[in-house]
C-alpha cells in the first residue's frame, strides 16, 4: 500500500518531466531546430545533483527544501483524493517559500525576481482558486467525490486554466518572474547545483497539481480510456501553451495581472452566472 | 555508475564571457544557439549565470581590466567545470601580441581545457570544441568517481 503511494508520488513529476522534454523538443521544431533529446530535463536534474553544492546561507537551502516538500504534499493530497482547497493552499505555501528563498539572497536580481514572482502569484492564484470553487460548487471539494461531466458544465473554467499554465510554465507573454532576457531566471538566479534541482522538482510537482486539476474535467469510459483521455487533455493544454509561447512577445507585468484578473476570473464568473440562471446550481 | 558520467556530459549549461574581443568570435558563439547550429541538440543552453554554468565559453585576449572579473566568474562556477577558449585571441592573444593592455590569452588567468583556433573561430570548429569538451567531461567525472572508489 505504501509502495503504491510512493509510486504515485513519483509518477506525477515523472510525467511532468517528460512533458517538459516534449515541450523543449516541440519548441525547437517550431523554430526549425532539432532540439534536445526527450529525456533532457532528467539529464539536467541528474547533472545538477552531481554538481558541488554552493550556498549563500543556510536559509536559502532550507527554503528550497520547504518549497519542494509543500509542493509534493499538495500533489500528494490531490493524487490520494484529498481536499482540493487544502491542496491549493499547501501549493501556494510552496510558492511562497520559493519567494522567501529568493529574498534570502542578498542579490538585486534575486529580489527583483522575487517581487515579480509575488506578482505572478497575485495573477494566477485567484484564477486557480476560482477554478477550484467552480469544480466544487455543487457539493464536495474532495477529489474522490468530484462528479463527472465537469467539461459540459464549466468549460470556461478549463479555458481559464490556460493562462495559469502559461505563467507556471514561464512562457511568453507571461514569463514575467523568470524573464530570461533581463533577470537571468529571476528567483532562481542565486540557486545552483542540487538546490536548483530541488526547486525544479518543486516546479514539476506544482505543474503536476495544476495538470491534475485540468484532468478532473474529462472522464473516459474504461480506466484505460480514462487515462488516455486525461493525458490527451493535458497534452492539448501544453501544446496550446507552446503555440502561444512561440507566437507572442513578453507583455509587461501589469498586463499580466490585468488580464488574468479580468479575463480569467471573468470567464469563470460568466460560466457560473449562466449555470445559475439555467438553474443548475 | 558509468551511466552518471555520461548523463552529466549531456547537460552542459553555457556561460559566455567576452573579455574584450573584437566581437567576431562572439557572433560565432551566438550563432551556435541559432537554428542552423543548434547546440541544444547536445543539451547546451545559455544560462548567462555563472552559478548555473558548466562550460565557460571565453572570447577575447583578456584585457587587464577584465582579468579580475574573469577570475571572479570562474570562481563562482561550481565544480565540475570546463573552460573553452574561443578564437585566436582567447587561445594565445595572437592578434593583440605584445599589446600593453592585454594578458595574452585566457590561460594566463584561469586554467583552459579546450582551445578553439580561428580568427574568427568558425561555428563548426566551435561545435567540434564543444563536443571535445563533453568527452573531456565524461572522462574526468569517470576519473573522479574511480578516485573516490
Ligand atoms: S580571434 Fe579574431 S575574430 Fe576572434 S575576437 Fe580575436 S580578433 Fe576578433
Amino acid at each position: 500500500m505504501v509502495l503504491a503511494e510512493i509510486a504515485v508520488l513519483l509518477i506525477g513529476p515523472l510525467l511532468v518531466g517528460l512533458s517538459m522534454g516534449l515541450d523543449r523538443k516541440l519548441t525547437a521544431r517550431l523554430q526549425n531546430r532539432r532540439g534536445p533529446p526527450l529525456l533532457q530535463p532528467f539529464y539536467d536534474i541528474a547533472k545538477l545533483l552531481s554538481k558541488r553544492p554552493q550556498m549563500l546561507g543556510d536559509l536559502q537551502g532550507l527554503f528550497a527544501l520547504f518549497c519542494v516538500a509543500f509542493q509534493a504534499v499538495a500533489f500528494g493530497l490531490f493524487a490520494f483524493g484529498g481536499d482540493l482547497v487544502v491542496a491549493f493552499f499547501v501549493s501556494s505555501m510552496g510558492a511562497v517559500f520559493l519567494v522567501l528563498g529568493a529574498y534570502s539572497a542578498p542579490s538585486p536580481y534575486s529580489h527583483l525576481g522575487a517581487n515579480r514572482e509575488l506578482l505572478a502569484l497575485l495573477a494566477y492564484e485567484p484564477v486557480l482558486f476560482m477554478v477550484i470553487m467552480a469544480v466544487g460548487i455543487n457539493g464536495s471539494f474532495l477529489i474522490s467525490e468530484v462528479p463527472p461531466g465537469l467539461l459540459e458544465r464549466i468549460p470556461l473554467a478549463l479555458v481559464a486554466l490556460l493562462p495559469v499554465l502559461v505563467i507556471l510554465l514561464e512562457k511568453s507573454p507571461y514569463d514575467v518572474p523568470a524573464a530570461h532576457q533581463e533577470l537571468a531566471t529571476g528567483p532562481y538566479v542565486e540557486y545552483s547545483g542540487p538546490y536548483l534541482a530541488l526547486l525544479e522538482l518543486a516546479r514539476w510537482y506544482q505543474l503536476a497539481f495544476v495538470y491534475g486539476i485540468a484532468t478532473l474535467f474529462i472522464w473516459g469510459p474504461r480506466p484505460a480510456g480514462d487515462v488516455a483521455l486525461k493525458l490527451l487533455l493535458a497534452f492539448a493544454l501544453l501544446f496550446a501553451a507552446i503555440l502561444i509561447d512561440n507566437t507572442t512577445a513578453r507583455l509587461t507585468r501589469r498586463r499580466m495581472v490585468l488580464f488574468t484578473l479580468t479575463a480569467g476570473v471573468g470567464l469563470i464568473a460568466l460560466n457560473l452566472i449562466v449555470l445559475y440562471l439555467a438553474g443548475v446550481i | 555508475m558509468g551511466l552518471m558520467d555520461r548523463i552529466g556530459a549531456r547537460s552542459p549549461w553555457i556561460l559566455h564571457f567576452d573579455t574584450g574581443s573584437c566581437n567576431g568570435c562572439d557572433l560565432e558563439v551566438w550563432a551556435l544557439l541559432t537554428p542552423r547550429y543548434d547546440v541544444e541538440r547536445f543539451g547546451g543552453v545559455n544560462r548567462a549565470n555563472p552559478k548555473q554554468a558548466d562550460i565557460l565559453l571565453i572570447t577575447g585576449p583578456v584585457t587587464k581590466k577584465c582579468e579580475d572579473r574573469l577570475r571572479n566568474l570562474y570562481e563562482q562556477v561550481p565544480e565540475p567545470k570546463l573552460v573553452m577558449a574561443c578564437g585566436n585571441c582567447a587561445s594565445t592573444g595572437a592578434p593583440f601580441h605584445n599589446c600593453y593592455n592585454v594578458c595574452q590569452g585566457v590561460d594566463k588567468v584561469i586554467p583552459v581545457d579546450v582551445y578553439v583556433p580561428g580568427c574568427a573561430a568558425r561555428p563548426e570548429a566551435l561545435i567540434d570544441g564543444f563536443v571535445k569538451a563533453l568527452s573531456l567531461w565524461e572522462e574526468r567525472s569517470k576519473a573522479a568517481r574511480e578516485a573516490r572508489e
